[in-house]
């Protein structure tokens, strides 16, 4: 079964493998170049002392040339990624089968369909975590420096570092097979899948992750109104932001009360949308590997 | 553990074998029995229950009720001990057509047991099918025989094959069939073969199954079946009830009614008329006899009285 599942889906490790090639060599570009001008600017010293206060130019000068590249625009459109990647594995798994009558080939070998189904399942997942995983390291790697500038609790760096990239994937490609065995076709089963699972990640996104745990909130905000010195505002485009604390997340300012997620919520906060997402992924393998079970009960 | 005639276990029984689905009855009531060896021809229009009674002996389909034995033991679907003992063929031969022949085979070795690698080598070279060619650059008879030679190498004793000739053109099915029976002929499997192309059927078969509406019409040795039924030809006059045996289905002309009976040679001997005429009936006629009665499987021997329609110089009244 073992050569079956890679005999059937190896198009899709080469195309993947691919995929992180490509971005190993932007991140190798982008990365070291980023890296040179961390080292030249001196900027490690000076967010060792004093959070960047020091140095506002040679931060403002990093954070310039290198922001745009790393943020909104292009990672806004790579939002989307993770879910193209799962539903495209998962939307075949079933439904090619079904689509081309193979299922009655597939499932009259001395292969139970159940067990044909969890080694296949097992082992794809095994693949997108990998995937995942890849993914993961290449981009907090080249992101290192500018982590140190900005940290990566806000979302355009919060969703490709620790373990929600390879969650969404999964997700993604769960809401794939479970689609594909109901609908029985490949494609309509990838956007089925995807719909429901952009949904959800945009959801959690912007409406739940800032409240996985409660925000704190600090008056040692440096937010003067009407002062064109000070950084003012939420988010991550002030360095330091205005707790004084490289990092933190600033969800909202009034006068000098900053409410806001610390940077050392970074972890917590990345097990607990992962497991949103593994446990989504979870349901709908299980309630896939039963309908393939039942099925023969009902249908062939 | 039931045995046939012939003191063996028989290769397939089913025991009031039903499938409903949802409040439609697919197959109902079947009960039958195949002998090891033999080339057993499911026969059946469309929609007549066919692919669901293959289904549930190969072990694809769950029984609504009643059992499937292969070789005296009880199937339950799904399982790789009842996966393993049947070979199947499906309808259209599904193969993966990006595969190549040789990655086909390698998925018959890794998904079974007793997978014989060297007769499927053999039956490739025999047929000169280059083993290295993907599966969508075969011809349809060709991949009909990569089809084949999956069921014929896991090694299970009962092979079933659904519709295998249907999408094949008249030459790859005659290859395909010969292939077959001498396979059967070889190797002592038992065939078990689902068609609606009932021309062909008397060479390869020598046993008869024949579904309509989801009930068995008739089942048995097609030598057997063949002798117990004559074809008469009659003055048009003459009532069913003087007739011997049953009447299967009955064709009025002008003067003359021709009918088929089910009744055996020396039944008919002692009703034998001058004016009458009985023939031996061929393997279609009486396939064609049955299918086309209509299906009521309860009351064969009552039928309705048939429909006049005057005006009509020849007309036929089927039952």
């Amino acid at each position: 079964m073992t050569w079956v599942t890679w005999r059937q889906h190896r198009t899709q490790a080469m195309a993947c493998l691919a995929l992180l090639a490509a971005l190993a060599v932007y991140a190798i570009i982008e990365g070291t170049s980023m890296r040179t001008a961390f080292s030249n600017d001196n900027l490690a010293g000076c967010l060792a002392r004093s959070q960047g206060t020091g140095c506002p130019a040679a931060v403002s000068d990093f954070t310039g040339a290198f922001g745009s590249a790393v943020n909104i625009a292009f990672w806004s459109v790579c939002l989307i990624i993770p879910g193209l990647i799962g539903v495209l594995v998962g939307g075949s798994l079933v439904a090619r089968e079904l689509e081309y009558g193979t299922w009655r080939l597939a499932w009259s070998q001395t292969v139970p369909r159940t067990r044909w189904l969890g080694v296949k399942l097992a082992l794809v997942t095994g693949g997108l975590i990998a995937v995942g995983a890849a993914m993961t390291a290449v981009i907090t790697w080249y992101r290192a420096p500018m982590d140190r500038v900005v940290g990566h609790l806000y979302q355009n760096v919060y969703d490709y570092e620790g373990l929600v990239l390879t969650a969404y994937i999964l997700c993604a490609f769960g809401f794939a097979v479970l689609a594909g065995l109901l609908i029985r076709r490949s494609i309509p089963a990838m956007i089925a899948a995807f719909i429901p699972w952009l949904a959800i990640r945009l959801v959690i996104e912007f409406v739940f992750r800032d409240h996985f745990m409660a925000p704190l909130t600090t008056t040692t905000g440096t937010c003067v109104q009407n002062s064109p010195q000070v950084h003012c505002g939420t988010g991550i485009g002030v360095v330091p932001p205005d707790t004084g604390h490289i990092g933190d997340l600033v969800l909202s300012m009034n006068g000098n009360l900053v409410t806001y997620q610390p940077a050392s919520r970074f972890w917590p906060f990345q097990f607990i949308e992962a497991g949103i997402f593994v446990a989504l992924t979870a349901a709908a393998l299980g309630a896939t590997i039963w309908l393939l079970h039942r099925r023969a009960a009902w249908t062939a | 553990m039931t045995q046939d005639a012939y003191g063996s276990v028989p290769a397939l029984r089913t025991d009031r074998l039903g499938r409903r689905y949802g409040k439609v009855w697919g197959l109902r009531d079947c009960t039958l029995e195949v002998p090891a060896g033999a080339v057993a021809a499911v026969v059946g229009p469309n929609g007549a229950g066919k692919t669901t009674l293959l289904e549930m002996i190969i072990g694809l389909l769950e029984p609504t009720e009643g059992r499937v034995d292969v070789f005296g033991q009880t199937s339950r679907a799904d399982t790789a001990r009842s996966l393993g003992r049947v070979g199947y063929v499906a309808q259209d031969h599904p193969l993966y057509r990006d595969f190549t022949v040789a990655d086909m085979f390698h998925l018959g070795r890794a998904m079974n047991p007793s997978w014989d690698q060297n007769l499927a080598d053999a039956r490739m070279d025999a047929l000169s099918i280059p083993v290295n060619r993907k599966i969508r650059r075969l011809s349809g008879g060709q991949q009909a025989q990569v089809s084949l030679t999956m069921a014929l190498a896991k090694r299970a004793p009962l092979l079933v094959l659904d519709e295998p000739v249907s999408s094949l053109d008249p030459v790859a099915r005659l290859d395909f069939m010969r292939d077959v029976m001498a396979i059967a002929a070889d190797q002592a499997l038992t065939f078990l073969i689902s068609s609606h192309v009932v021309a062909e059927l008397e060479r390869y078969c020598d046993w008869l199954i024949i579904l309509s509406a989801g009930h068995v019409q008739l089942a048995g040795p097609a030598d057997e079946l063949l002798a117990a039924h004559q074809l008469l030809t009659v003055p048009r006059a003459t009532p069913d009830a003087d007739l011997p045996g049953t009447v299967i289905q009955r064709t009025d002309s002008d003067r003359h009614s021709t009918v088929l009976v089910r009744a055996g040679a020396d039944q008919f001997a002692g009703y034998g008329r001058p004016s009458w005429q009985a023939d031996p009936v061929s393997f279609e006629q009486l396939i064609m006899a049955y299918l086309q009665r209509r299906p009521s499987p309860r009351s064969y021997d009552n039928p309705a009285p048939a429909a006049e329609r005057p005006g009509t110089p020849a007309k036929e009244v089927t039952r």
